[in-house]
């Protein structure tokens, strides 16, 4: 008997893939056997507003609400176990090459560490600049 | 430099795999599953990659878990055409055309698209056969043993267990942290250990003090970087530092330089320092070399036909030029004499006459027609001068051309010479010095093959230093070294002592060459002098916690203080959480059901125990 199920197990396991003709275009559309076919998501984000409001919540909305709630001071819970910030003063490395920077262009505010770096440096154009930056997170117009 | 290029070229030159993940098959459960207790289910939930598989018991507890594939989803290419439904893992194959279709449930390191987790979830149970086991109606039979993050957000462990509960109808659930599970696995069972577990994964790096077997979750801390944001820094260097191979550089091809190309170094400015050295450099760069691809960006011309190209433009501007000044002189010379015309009406005394043709000019006087005269008679002069000059001279000076003095009918067309002029001025102020120069017939053996390879020298350490020093790309968070220390400060002295006696290092971003020397190192540095510490790297860093994980299950089968069964799920909500050896602490915050869709929902009524109006804005 136990052959019998696992193999209609098995034979409606192969026919599910190609049985998708006929199902309508919702989230149940190949009834897969082992779930139910009704269920539907109830924090499909703002649930009581219908069809319209269908984007799930993203991580900084959660934390948001989860800040909301009675913690205590010592719980641990997502946002109080982030790392402190760095106390240290940071090292400076070059922008190209990544070898240890002593100087800075006053024009673009990359950092090089030898001459033909420098040379390189204003060379190049505006966009690769502004990446290098980018990539630093000193894109920042105020000095 | 050629024959230094030359002598060099042959070494180091590695090519890219681009491997393509096989379609996973549809396994058979076969009788590892049957059992005369329902078989538990393993499921390491990653952000990376998802691995499933059984947790037999029996004196053999198996291979590895049956399932690993990445945990991201597409949509078939060419919109939702019908039936054919997003895909998922392995059965993408190559994840390259798809990057940016490709979705995945994780923000971070949490669920939060539950939806396609539902998907994954799918994906697995039908891969793993689970259907052919069904004796229900509609409902997954087996325990279920869970991954989730460290001290993951109620809401999001809500909804896990909403899923699992009411859509696959689980028996009884249990959750765990993965490092802990790694840290389980690579400790001897019978002891109750405390240590400090590093872990780090695709988007995060933890370190969690573990004390008499429990985390002791107060005082754990997590880095937000990790193996996605090193790939992600190499691929912009990368593609700043080759700006016409951009599409080439792709984030698959740098994951793949990141496992088998780079290391972390033992101290990071020495090894910059021996980076300095040309020999060195061209020992250890690595230079991936691309598919060859026939469209070279950029311009395709050579040196000479950019130069033709320009003797073209400045013959072109003189023919326009020389144009444009003849035509302007007959105009004049037609004018003047008309003019000159109505001077002589004026001398011969035929006033009337002259008047008429005054008023056709619009002039008021005789004096302003002399005056008129003048000017024009002296603008005519000069064009012949003008013309003369650019017949005799081969080289134009076009820059020193000053417009025409303009007269007040034409001083359109004169404007419109200007801006022709200015428009080729920026062309030739750079480049009429280097129309004299002979062109260098450089490069006569075109190495095609060094065009197409990517020089990876320092960025083989600078990608993955980004955990210990997040400067590197901005963030403000302290490295691991730092933050150790951190950690270990706030405990007293003899339990220092107590947690570095057993520090594990778990994860796949653990996997660097190096990296155990490294963090040994960092320790060395922060502890007392002559203090001992232990450093462990997990037996498999990448699979440890399934295996961890499995071990717990077959461990734990018995026990009934670990599972969340259904009940508890109804009666506690879905945030509960039942504490175990690998568990998160769980705080008894009550979360109020979302309501769902459907008319006869549990409303906003069930939010017993919690407070505040940000709660209930949840329903």
């Amino acid at each position: 008997m136990c052959v019998g199920i696992s193999m209609d197990g098995v034979s409606e396991n192969k026919m599910v893939p190609s049985d998708f003709s006929t199902g309508p275009m919702e989230k149940a559309a190949k009834p897969l056997p082992f779930k139910d076919p009704n269920f539907v998501h109830s924090g499909h984000g703002g649930a009581v507003a219908g069809k319209k409001n269908r984007t799930w919540k993203n991580l900084k909305q959660i934390l948001a609400s989860e800040r909301a709630l009675p913690w205590q001071l010592n719980d641990p819970n997502y946002f109080s176990i982030d790392a402190p910030p760095s106390f240290k003063p940071a090292k400076k490395y070059s922008d190209v090459s990544g070898l240890l920077a002593n100087y800075t262009d006053p024009q673009s505010k990359l950092r090089f560490s030898t001459i033909e770096e420098f040379s390189y440096i204003r060379r190049l154009p505006s966009d690769v600049v502004t990446g290098y930056l980018a990539l630093r997170k000193a894109t920042s117009i105020v000095p | 430099m050629a024959a230094a290029t030359a002598a060099g070229l042959a070494t180091n030159v590695f090519p890219f795999r681009d491997a393509r993940a096989a379609p996973d098959p549809v396994l058979e459960a076969g009788p590892v599953a049957h059992g005369s207790l329902p078989v538990p289910l393993v499921l390491d939930n990653g952000s990376f990659q998802a691995r499933a598989g059984w947790a037999c018991p029996g004196p053999d507890p198996g291979p590895e878990p049956r399932l690993q594939f990445r945990a991201v989803c597409a949509r078939g290419r060419g919109g939702a055409r019908g039936g054919a439904g997003p895909q998922v893992g392995n059965a993408l194959g190559s994840l390259e055309p798809l990057r940016w279709m490709l979705r995945s449930p994780f923000d971070r390191n949490v669920p939060v698209n539950l939806e396609l987790q539902e998907l994954l979830l799918d994906y697995s149970f039908q891969h793993l056969g689970v259907s052919s086991q069904v004796t229900g109606e509609g409902c997954v039979d087996h325990p279920i043993v869970l991954t989730e993050a460290v001290c993951t957000p109620l809401y999001s462990r809500q909804m896990m267990s909403e899923l699992l509960f009411e859509c696959y109808g689980i028996p009884k659930v249990a959750y765990g942290i993965d490092s802990l599970f790694s840290f389980y696995h690579n400790n001897p069972k019978n002891m109750i250990s405390s240590g400090l577990i590093i872990s780090s994964g695709y988007q995060c790096t933890h370190i969690l003090p573990i004390l008499e077997g429990r985390l002791d979750a107060r005082n754990c801390k997590r880095i937000n970087l990790g193996g996605s944001q090193a790939a992600g820094y190499l691929q912009r260097l990368l593609q700043l530092k080759y700006p016409g191979h951009l599409a080439a550089i792709t984030l698959s091809r740098m994951e793949e330089i990141l496992h088998e190309h780079s290391y972390i170094a033992e101290d990071y400015v020495e090894e910059l320092q021996k980076w300095r050295c040309p020999d060195y450099y061209e020992n250890n760069v690595h230079k991936m070399q691309l598919p060859f691809s026939s469209k070279l960006l950029g311009s395709t011309l050579t040196s000479e036909e950019k130069q033709e190209r320009r003797q073209q433009q400045l013959r072109r501007l003189q023919e326009l030029n020389a144009r444009r000044r003849e035509e302007k002189l007959q105009l004049d010379q037609e004018r003047l004499d008309r003019l000159l015309y109505v001077q002589e009406l004026l001398e011969d005394g035929q006033m009337d006459q002259f008047h008429k043709a005054l008023i056709e000019l619009n002039m008021d006087s005789p004096e302003e027609l002399q005056s008129y005269i003048q000017k024009l008679s002296a603008a005519v002069e000069q064009a012949k001068q003008k013309i003369l000059q650019a017949e005799v001279s081969l080289e134009v000076d076009v820059v020193d051309s000053k417009p025409e003095t303009p007269d007040l009918e034409q001083l359109e067309p004169s404007l419109e010479d200007v801006e022709n002029i200015n428009d080729f001025e920026p062309l030739f102020s750079e480049e009429t010095p280097e129309v004299e120069k002979p062109v260098a017939t450089v490069q006569p053996v075109f190495n095609l093959a060094a065009y197409h390879q990517l020089f990876v020298g320092t960025e083989r350490i600078r990608a993955p230093e980004i955990i210990f020093q997040p400067s590197l790309i901005g963030e403000e968070q302290a490295g691991i070294a730092e933050t150790l220390q951190y950690i270990l400060d706030r405990y007293p002295k003899d339990v220092q002592e107590l947690l570095v006696q057993n520090v594990l290092l778990t994860g796949g971003n653990m996997m660097y060459p190096g990296m155990k020397v490294r963090i040994e190192k960092e320790l060395l540095e922060m502890r007392p002098f002559q203090s001992s510490f232990q450093v462990q790297l997990a037996a498999n860093p990448v699979l440890d916690a399934w295996y961890g994980a499995r071990d717990w299950a077959l461990d734990h089968l018995d026990n009934e203080d670990v599972w969340i069964t259904r009940k508890d799920y109804e009666e506690k909500g879905g945030g509960y959480l039942r504490e175990h050896c690998a568990s998160n602490v769980y705080v008894p915050i009550r979360l109020p059901k979302q309501a769902s869709r459907s008319a006869e929902a549990q409303a906003s009524g069930k939010g017993s125990g919690a407070s505040g109006g940000g709660a209930g804005e949840q329903a």
